[in-house]
């Protein structure tokens, strides 16, 4: 096949004499990763903004395909790096489905992955506001988040063993149960969290500096955000309610106490506000999880499909057999295909599985909420100073690992 | 108890969305390049706002060979919001869909990405360019008889990572083609030979 000889993305933006063509990254410290935007500016007004991706393509997809079912939740994690455990929780969630074990999975084990999800949603958000806060001058902000991430971050090590991919989340329930003394030191963190976001709000929210940079700024409406495939925070700070917890509940959300927060101004500010309101939710989930955690199993029964327990391996024949088979070979899926949606920190973060019957994938399409999160700064861009670009790409929080895979 | 590798009935399916009744709760509608529009229009003017993604699959041996999967969602903050999934079967040397970047703007960089990654045109498009990969690679990634290492590495001998896309692509699991052998001794035996004249 001739491929015909494509243009560069430099030849694409339309001169004129008066404008000026500037290429913004991809070694920039505020574009949160490697994103390159190629702008063209009148003056100080963006007339027209083109974000190119791609950078960070590590072919995840293609890998995920060529690895066991169990082994391609690894790989998922790399994708959103961070907040690894939404992923991995949809690309599980879709693969039970084809098992049809969806329903056996034991309570207990839902309600530790949807705790695990809420805390890595914190971690996430407080990433973004550090660094969002860094964009706009306001250094202080990122300690204190960085501080609570890491809390959030030495939970997943003590639960799963590493602090940012810790591939606790597996097909059928749990690796391991929890820990002596975790939820112990989920109390301290629900102890601790309240007095830090009020001081966290004291200092950057109420921040004249950052409302000024902020409000107004990178309006999006609501129909333009569902036109782009806009979901997650910026949705909901354009007045659209909408949130897949709520919208198809997983994973015994139903049973949860929480609201969505929104807000109708659509601008950067909005966006700040709901993730700021989305992280006091979380925390409600977690400490309703906290208060009525379940007993029991953390693993399917199955054995098919989960790895027997340990200690049967050195008594029966049988277990040692399919723990062998289980970690050498893994285990066919029945054909079908299924799309498989969670809320994670940045959208909708879905996954179209497709088996053949095989025990590896036949394929992974994963639906970035990065990518389309991102691609929308083309329509909210313009009109816009280019040193409100940095406050932008910062309120649409696009993760590289995500949008680039 | 039954062993674990027992095989599933309609095992390695060559095309898998067709042997299994919809488990998840999408509305599945398939279609072809022609009607396609029609029917994406026909569902927008229906109330589906959004599209959330479109991706592609390739299943190398069915024909056609290719699905383009659109999904649609509507009724997002109404109490029974409806996803619906809607695949398109394509096939060809170069197969060509009818964009839909002008009906939803999200399309513009998913639709880019499938050409990317499986070489699919959308006539039409603003702006099909490569996205992901540099503007001059050669060939389709996710393609499945393109070798998981690439071209250019599919010859470095690494067992454990030799699966079924170089099976695919006809490279041997364990590295080197017999040819590249034959060039390589042929090689070294004409290395040694002005050696031994010189003796």
């Amino acid at each position: 096949m001739t491929e015909r000889p494509l243009p560069l993305a430099m030849d694409i933006v339309e001169r004129s004499d008066t404008n000026m063509v500037l290429s913004m990254g991809p070694q920039h410290p505020s574009t949160h990763g490697v994103l390159q935007v190629i702008v063209e500016i009148d003056g100080e007004t963006v007339v027209k903004a083109d974000p190119e991706i791609g950078y960070l393509h590590t072919g995840i997809e293609k890998s995920a395909e060529n690895l066991f079912w169990t082994q391609a939740s690894t790989v998922v994690e790399r994708m959103d790096y961070l907040s690894p455990l939404s992923n991995a929780m949809a690309y599980i969630l879709g693969v039970e489905k084809l098992l049809g074990v969806a329903d056996q999975i034991p309570q207990r084990a839902q309600q530790l992955r949807v705790m695990l999800c809420e805390l890595s949603r914190i971690a996430s958000h407080c990433v973004w506001l550090g660094t969002g806060g860094i964009d706009l001058g306001a250094i202080s902000g990122f300690f204190y988040c960085f501080d609570l991430r890491e809390r959030i971050l030495d939970l997943n090590e003590f639960s799963g063993g590493a602090r940012m991919h810790p591939n606790y989340l597996r097909i059928g329930g749990l690796r391991d149960d929890i820990p002596a003394g975790f939820l112990e030191k989920v109390d301290e963190l629900i102890a601790m969290y309240y007095p830090r976001m009020r001081e966290l709000r004291a200092l950057l929210q109420k921040n004249p500096i950052l409302q000024d940079r902020m409000i107004d700024v990178g309006i999006l409406g609501a129909d333009d955000a569902i036109a782009w495939g806009v979901t997650g925070p910026a949705l909901r700070a354009a007045g659209v309610a909408y949130d897949v917890r709520k919208a198809f509940p997983y994973s015994g959300y139903e049973q949860l106490d929480f609201e969505i927060p929104t807000r109708t101004e659509g601008d950067a500010y909005a966006r700040f506000l709901v993730r700021l309101d989305e992280m006091d939710q979380s925390m409600r989930i977690i400490e309703q999880l906290r208060a009525n955690l379940a007993g029991g199993p953390v693993m399917v029964a199955d054995t098919k499909y989960a790895p027997p327990p340990k200690e049967t391996i050195a008594v029966s024949m049988e277990a040692l057999i399919h723990h062998f088979k289980y970690v050498s070979e893994s285990f066919r899926v029945p054909p079908g295909d299924v799309y498989s949606p969670v809320e994670g920190p940045r959208g909708e973060t879905g996954y179209y599985l497709v088996s053949n019957g095989d025990n590896r994938p036949w394929r992974v399409r994963t639906r970035p909420a990065s990518l389309y999160n991102l691609q929308v700064l083309k329509k909210i861009a313009v009109g816009e100073f280019i040193a409100d670009m940095v406050v932008m790409i910062g309120s649409l929080d696009p993760v590289f690992g995500e949008v680039d895979r | 108890m039954p062993s674990s590798q027992t095989p599933p009935a309609g095992s390695t399916a060559v095309d898998p969305t067709a042997v299994r009744p919809p488990i998840d709760d999408a509305r599945i509608v398939r279609t072809t390049p022609d009607a396609l529009r029609a029917e994406l229009l026909a569902l927008k003017n229906d109330g589906f706002a959004m599209l959330l993604d479109v991706g592609g699959v390739d299943y190398l041996e069915r024909t056609p060979r290719f699905d383009v999967v659109y999904h649609l969602l509507r009724g997002m903050t109404a109490p029974q919001p409806e996803r619906v999934r809607v695949l398109c079967g394509v096939d060809g040397p170069e197969p060509v869909l009818p964009t839909v970047s002008d009906l939803w703007p999200s399309a513009n960089w998913a639709e880019r990405e499938v050409y990317d990654l499986f070489g699919i045109r959308f006539s039409g498009h603003p702006d099909l360019r490569r996205i992901q990969l540099p503007d001059d690679w050669v060939g389709y990634p996710l393609r499945k008889d393109y070798p998981l290492r690439g071209p250019a590495l599919e010859r470095t001998p690494r067992p454990s990572f030799a699966l079924k896309s170089n099976v695919a692509a006809g490279t041997p699991v364990f590295g080197k083609t017999a040819a590249a052998l034959q060039r390589q001794i042929v090689a070294a035996r004409a290395a040694e030979a002005p050696k031994d004249g010189e003796k």
